[in-house]
């Protein structure tokens, strides 16, 4: 493995296009002079990230794929493309409008439009930029419907190194695509993933982009979205967090057309030590633009939560309708969960509305179905299953429903037995 | 079955300081439909609750149900042992179809206990079908809920059903037909406390007994034409007839219950 120097960028930029590696010296310069995160700046409010990416190191090759196959492919079933990426290098790539990015050339490294995440954005943004040399491009042409998704399945597997992959998904006009990805690495193997995600879509574009994460329990995961909607385009982001040590969603939305939707749905599951992160930043840029943010999550053990929402209202956004939703159930004592929805106006005739709870199982839908016989485990495991069902029934792709209420459902049995409330 | 379905003594109840029933003793032997009657705020509910096990409310005093007291067992243990009580307001439980819930009491009242058969004549009767796949009383109208809760009942069949207000928000139709399929269920495995604040409800089906509660405590029993005497004088006549002061705040008397006990 190579060390993160100057010296280990400039041999990751061999080989590359030239404007490439412009991109990757302008990430390099900034990695050395940005420090780790302040653990006091608004960004990083209510988690300790516990690592020091300094101490990670660039895989040369890709280690072995985990054996077997995933969840997600398995309950997928038919993709209009199939990519897999093992430790930021794509190993396999396959189907219409998907390459690696690897072996494709300069334009395929291009933004998709605006679409991109600033190498200042943090250290972990920078250190992509100066050391991620591989990725997956999907590319759906003006006018296509793509109806099948592309399935990703992004793979970390080697001890202590620090994985990059890029996944760019460029939709031109009209066009509509849906991408599932799915992030895994092993259990017990201490490792950093940072997954830059890049959504651009034209006018009438329709881009959807379904994320399950089943990151090892040692996994720290910094992911980071850039999604932008043009005229009367529509993103769509659905993440499942479950996996990961520490594992972040930084999240940033442009609705830059008149007319633009995105919607935001997110489950997630907390237990033993996870912090489970949420950044996200809806920015409405343009008129009669329409935003939804709906996000529950649990917390059980030990394991802490926090969503940070902030809607931004340009004064380019009038007729905005905007929404957030988070709500959040504290499963035990020890367990965490910061829920902070923010609105920032700067438009006067938008409509715009925000709900945020914390809080443990309700005691009155326990005692109402104690009341019918059920016993406080079986009233609590219902309960904590209608939680997620909002979520769940309002997913694209129904067939991942049944294993993702069940891998929810047995991160409950885990921790319930525990110091449940 | 021997001796009564539900048999109440000197059951004394409340919320923190505050004293809700103050010795209620009541008795509706199996095979009687019984109504409890009495103004907005004496503790009809809270005798709901207070049977049920809610968790909140300190209770003293006795309550049978089938002859085992359950004051101080779970709620579901409770509803185990045969006591199931139509809420006034059902809850609401999102993401929970009522399909689901059902399945849940299905497997919780165990296999052979005639559950599915009861449940499709159920909802065939009420026509419940349209409900199954929705949430549990999430958006449902106050009747529907009503329904819901007789719907479930019905599948559960109970030893003691205790129906709080089954009648109100329900349209007339919906009242004779809560009536009727309160009616059917009558049956000398059964005991029915039914809690109303109308005549109404008591022209079909007719109550072997009815009581009235007033600040804590039956103040009378009698047959069926007490409802109508209810009906036509109202509960300040027959407080006053009583000489029992329903503006009092708090009464402390309630020891005396207790040393009958
Ligand atoms: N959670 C509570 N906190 C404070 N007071 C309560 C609470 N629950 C009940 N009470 C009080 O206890 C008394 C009895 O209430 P209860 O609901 O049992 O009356 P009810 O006879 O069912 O009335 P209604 O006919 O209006 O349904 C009332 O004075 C009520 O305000
Ligand atoms: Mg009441």
């Amino acid at each position: 493995m190579l060390p993160l120097t100057q010296d280990t960028a400039a041999r990751a930029a061999t080989g590359l296009p030239e404007p490439v590696r412009a991109r990757i010296e302008h990430g390099a310069a900034l990695y050395e002079k940005m420090p780790m995160p302040d653990p006091r700046g608004e960004d990083w409010r209510y988690v300790e990230l516990g690592m020091d990416l300094d101490d990670a190191a660039l895989p040369e090759a890709p280690g072995a794929p985990m054996p077997g196959e995933g969840v997600v492919a398995a309950a997928l079933g038919e993709v209009a493309g199939r990519a897999l990426s093992v430790d930021g290098f794509t190993v396999e790539a396959s189907g219409d409008g998907l390459q690696a990015l690897h072996d494709a050339g300069a334009a395929a490294w291009e933004a998709a439009g605006r679409a991109g995440i600033p190498a200042d954005l943090d250290r972990f943004a920078a250190a992509h930029h100066a050391f991620g040399r591989d990725g997956v491009r999907v590319d759906v042409p003006a006018g296509t419907a793509v109806g099948a998704p592309y399935l990703i399945e992004v793979q970390a597997v080697t001890p202590g190194s620090l994985v990059l992959p890029r996944i760019v998904v460029a939709a031109g006009d009209g066009a509509e695509a849906a991408v599932v990805v799915h992030y895994r690495s092993p259990d017990g193997v201490a490792l950093t993933a940072v997954p830059h995600v890049e959504v651009g879509g034209g006018a009438n574009a329709r881009v959807s982009v379904t994320v399950v994460q089943t990151w090892g329990d040692q996994t720290t995961a910094i992911s980071q979205h850039h999604h932008v909607a043009g005229r009367d385009g529509a993103v769509e982001l659905a993440e499942t967090g479950l996996g990961g040590r520490f594992a972040r969603l930084h999240l940033t939305v442009d609705l830059d057309g008149p007319g633009a939707d995105a919607r935001v749905l997110g489950l997630y599951f907390g237990d033993r030590q996870q912090t489970l992160d949420y950044r996200a930043f809806v920015n409405h840029n343009a008129p009669n633009t329409t935003s939804d943010m709906f996000l529950k999550g649990a917390v059980g053990d030990t394991a802490r939560s926090v969503f940070t929402g902030l809607i931004r209202i340009e004064p380019a956004g009038q007729k905005t309708n905007a929404h957030q939703t988070n709500r959040n159930l504290v499963l035990s004592d020890g367990a965490e969960a910061h829920s902070v929805p923010n609105l920032e106006i700067l438009a006067n005739d938008v409509r715009c509305g925000h709900g945020s709870a914390v809080g443990p199982l309700d005691a009155e839908q326990r005692y109402y179905l104690m009341s019918r016989g059920l016993d406080r485990a079986a009233a609590d495991r219902l309960q904590v299953k209608g939680f997620f069902e909002e979520v769940l029934t309002r997913y694209r792709h129904q067939q991942l429903e049944p294993p993702l209420r069940q891998a929810a459902m047995a991160k409950y049995a885990g921790i319930i037995g525990g110091s449940a409330t | 079955m021997s001796g009564p379905a539900l048999s109440i003594t000197g059951l004394q109840a409340g919320l923190g300081e505050l004293q809700i029933l103050k010795g209620v003793d009541l008795e509706v032997p199996f095979g009687e439909v019984h109504a409890l009657m009495g103004p907005n705020g004496s503790g009809k509910s809270t005798l709901c609750h207070v049977l049920m096990g809610k968790p909140e409310y300190h209770a003293s005093g006795s309550a049978r149900v089938g002859g085992t007291d359950v004051l101080g067992l779970p709620v579901d243990e409770r509803a185990r042992l045969g006591l199931f009580e139509a809420f006034q307001y059902p809850v609401e439980v999102p993401g929970v179809t009522l399909d689901d819930l059902m399945g849940e009491i299905a497997q919780a009242a165990g296999s052979g206990d005639g559950f599915g058969d009861r449940m499709a004549a159920a909802v065939a009767e009420l026509g419940m079908d349209r409900f199954l796949e929705r949430p549990v009383n999430e958006g449902l109208s106050g009747g529907e809920k009503k329904r819901s809760e007789i719907f479930q009942l019905m599948s559960m069949a109970p030893k003691v059903a205790i129906l709080d207000e089954i009648d109100s928000g329900l349209d007339i139709d919906a009242v004779r037909e809560v009536a009727a399929a309160v009616e059917a269920m009558r049956s000398p495995a059964l005991g029915v406390l039914l809690i109303t604040h109308y005549s109404r409800i008591l022209r079909y089906v007719t109550p072997d007994r009815v009581h009235v509660m007033m600040a804590g405590r039956i103040v009378r029993s009698g047959g069926p034409e007490l409802a109508e005497e209810l009906e036509a004088k109202g509960y300040d006549a027959i407080a006053a007839d009583l000489g029992i002061d329903l503006s009092e705040p708090e009464d402390d008397d309630g020891a005396d219950f207790l040393a009958g006990l």
